[in-house]
């Protein structure tokens, strides 16, 4: 089992400082990826998500205020390297991203099969014929002909760009792709056209995804094991299944509940109140104001572990205190 | 024309935006290509379509934004393209718009309640103790409440939800019989889209409003609107009942957007969705016949590819532009979505 654990983030914390006080991006999370499968990361806007892909690839702002915890990758913690070391070690080779609407920062004036071999280049030290090889085949992995190469980026529509950037984020044959909303600048056809894509490597290849998006449906697409987060912290983490289909925590319900189905036909409900402010999120359980089975005098006083509460099914609640297995 | 239950009456309406190189016009965007429709009275109407499909575009010409290059609008029986610019803005006070992003379409210098009093000042209606109490009404009508401590906040100090509950009491303040909410949940988190969405309705049926709602979301048209007008390349090519729509499409390109939607469940990761090729097609250039053609897997050389499909009458209350509907079709024949 332990063996094929590929990244291991434990207590990892991404604190910003900024003009209103300190803003608890990501306060304490914790996950396992395992070789092959896909960990999905969804979340509300602001709930440290991005973020919490930012600290794993280490892009960070300059005004991170605490950036701690530990990232086990191919046996060694990354948070212990320095820049050049974590550049040559991660970043090549090892955990590459793609980012949200990132297919705008392609490069106008270059040709798509040049941008796509820059990596290689500039990091691996290929020669510019090699490179271009390798480049034609992650072109050809991601479906887009040797003609596509040839092409500049305002030739392509918006799903071929975002294949484009795919081809770019495997082209150094990394052991973890993290993809932070890949598909949200798109339309559904193209969006369903990426996920089958993304489906295709990962059986055919046996990529390590991190999957991170808002939409549930979305991440039912692809995910193997869901990981919840709401103001910073991983509130429910298991396998799709148990967390699509017998969701433990009030809010994975609420959320899943708010989500309107077109196959069922099933109302969608809201959830009362607004997400909590992360500079001074409420005290204990940070998701009690909104919660309708909040315990007075527990919950809004202090916050709940997280437990697993059967076959890696962990949740952050009051509620399943006594069902600690 | 008269206008009966309908608020709304477009008859082959074209906007079409010229293409101009130095001083000459050399073709033409055809962002709505005759587009025929009547919205109804009191009802909730969704405008489905993906990015560039012209639903934006319609939405415009319908408030008098856009003026059509042909074809008319009828806004409760007058024809709005006849209408002077100064005959228009009359007009538009029985109208309400709310936009897609909370974040730019409230002035950040004005308070909320310079916002929404807004229209009132514009139209130059009521004095300023009217305006005042109808600005606090609009204020609780959205939930703002208690609504002179909303009314004082400037934007910036609202979450997006709440900005969003702020334009919407700037779309009912001046009394409107008709709204147009442009992509009006977007931008918001899954948790408050419903809230906002509800709060709409509500607020339609205490005033008995209509209201254009439009999306790319299929899955809120569903449960927000009476009926659905999907678009596909400025035209629209299904229309009927939200629910009967969505649940049994009847045009190809309906068929597909619904399959390439997921709802929420594990089992999706195990299989592949059916995608249809291409894209959509160029509104400079669009192709001869049914637009839909080149990426339809029902495709018949030499009907559709030749002349334009009609609206066909498929079923009770349902309209749809394709020739795989067109009478004397055996029931049998037709596509089922699975």
């Amino acid at each position: 089992m332990e063996d094929n654990v590929i990244l291991d983030v434990k207590d990892l914390v991404l604190y910003y400082s900024t003009l209103r006080g300190t803003v608890k991006a990501v306060d304490g999370i914790s996950f396992e990826l395992k070789q092959g499968e896909t960990l999905a990361i969804v979340g509300e806007s602001g709930s440290g998500k991005s973020s919490t892909a930012q600290a794993i690839v280490r892009i960070l702002p300059r005004n991170v205020a605490k950036y701690t915890g530990s990232i086990i990758f191919n046996g060694a913690d990354i948070m212990k390297l320095d820049d050049e070391e974590f550049r040559k070690k991660v970043r090549v080779g090892g955990i590459s991203m793609v980012f949200q609407g990132a297919m705008n920062s392609l490069n106008p004036v270059m040709r798509v099969e040049d941008q796509v071999a820059e990596p290689l280049l500039i990091n691996m030290s290929y020669s510019k014929k090699e490179a271009l090889t390798e480049s034609i085949k992650a072109l050809k992995l991601v479906g887009l002909s040797e003609m596509v190469g040839k092409r500049y980026p305002h030739e392509l529509s918006g799903g071929m760009k975002q294949r484009v950037l795919i081809a770019m984020s495997l082209v150094t044959k990394p052991k973890v792709i993290i993809l932070d909303e890949p598909t949200s600048a798109l339309d559904v056809i193209s969006q369903a056209n990426i996920m089958n894509l993304l489906k295709k490597l990962k059986a055919e290849m046996k990529f390590s995804y991190i999957f991170i998006t808002h939409d549930l449906g979305l991440a039912s697409e692809i995910a193997d094991r869901v990981a919840v987060m709401y103001a910073g912290k991983i509130i429910e983490l298991g396998s799709s299944e148990s967390v699509y289909l017998t969701p433990k925590h009030p809010y994975t319900q609420l959320l899943l509940n708010s989500v309107p189905t077109l196959r069922e036909n099933r109302p969608p409900t809201s959830i009362p109140g607004e997400p909590p402010d992360l500079v001074n999120p409420p005290k204990g359980c940070s998701f009690h104001p909104r919660c309708p089975f909040a315990i007075k005098g527990k919950c809004d006083v202090e916050e709940p572990d997280i437990i697993e509460i059967r076959d890696g099914h962990q949740v952050k609640c009051w509620l399943f205190e006594g069902e600690k297995g | 024309m008269s206008s009966g239950d309908n608020i709304v009456v477009l008859e082959n309406v074209k906007v079409y935006f010229p293409i101009r190189k130095i001083f000459s016009v050399v073709g033409y965007v055809r962002a709505v290509d005759g587009v025929s429709l009547t919205i109804k009275k009191g009802e909730v109407l969704a405008l489905v379509g993906e990015s560039g499909s012209g639903k934006t575009t319609l939405g415009k010409a319908i408030i008098g934004l856009v003026r059509p290059t042909d074809g008319k609008i009828f806004f409760d029986g007058v024809n709005i393209c006849e209408l002077s610019e100064k005959e228009l803005k009359q007009l538009r006070r029985r109208v309400g718009v709310i936009f897609q992003d909370p974040f730019s379409s409230l002035n950040p210098g004005f308070t909320i309640f310079r916002s929404v009093e807004e229209p009132l000042v514009v139209n130059k209606i009521g004095n300023k103790q009217e305006r005042r109490e109808r600005v606090l009404k609009a204020l609780s009508d959205v939930k703002l409440n208690p609504p002179d401590f909303f009314a004082s906040k400037y934007p910036h100090m609202l979450s997006g939800g709440q900005r969003q509950r702020a334009a919407i009491a700037r779309a009912i303040i001046s009394n409107p019989d008709f709204i147009v909410a442009d992509e009006p949940v977007t931008m918001l988190d899954a948790s408050i889209r419903v809230e906002i969405l509800r709060l709409l309705r509500e607020i339609q049926h205490k005033y008995g409003l209509t209201i254009l709602y439009i999306t790319h979301d299929m899955a809120t048209a569903k449960y927000f609107a009476d009926r659905i007008a999907i678009m596909y390349a400025g035209k629209i090519v299904e229309l009927g009942p939200s629910r009967s729509v969505l649940e049994n499409p009847h045009h190809p390109y309906t068929q597909s957007l619904i399959e390439a939607i997921p709802d929420p469940d594990p089992a999706n990761r195990f299989r592949l969705r059916e995608v249809i090729l291409g894209e959509p097609p160029s509104l400079i250039n669009p192709p001869q016949g049914c637009r839909f053609y080149p990426r339809c897997r029902f495709f018949m050389k030499g009907k559709c590819d030749v002349l334009e499909p009609p609206l066909y009458r498929s079923a009770n209350e349902r309209l749809v532009a394709c020739y795989l509907y067109e009478t004397g079709m055996s029931e049998t024949n037709r596509p089922k979505h699975e």
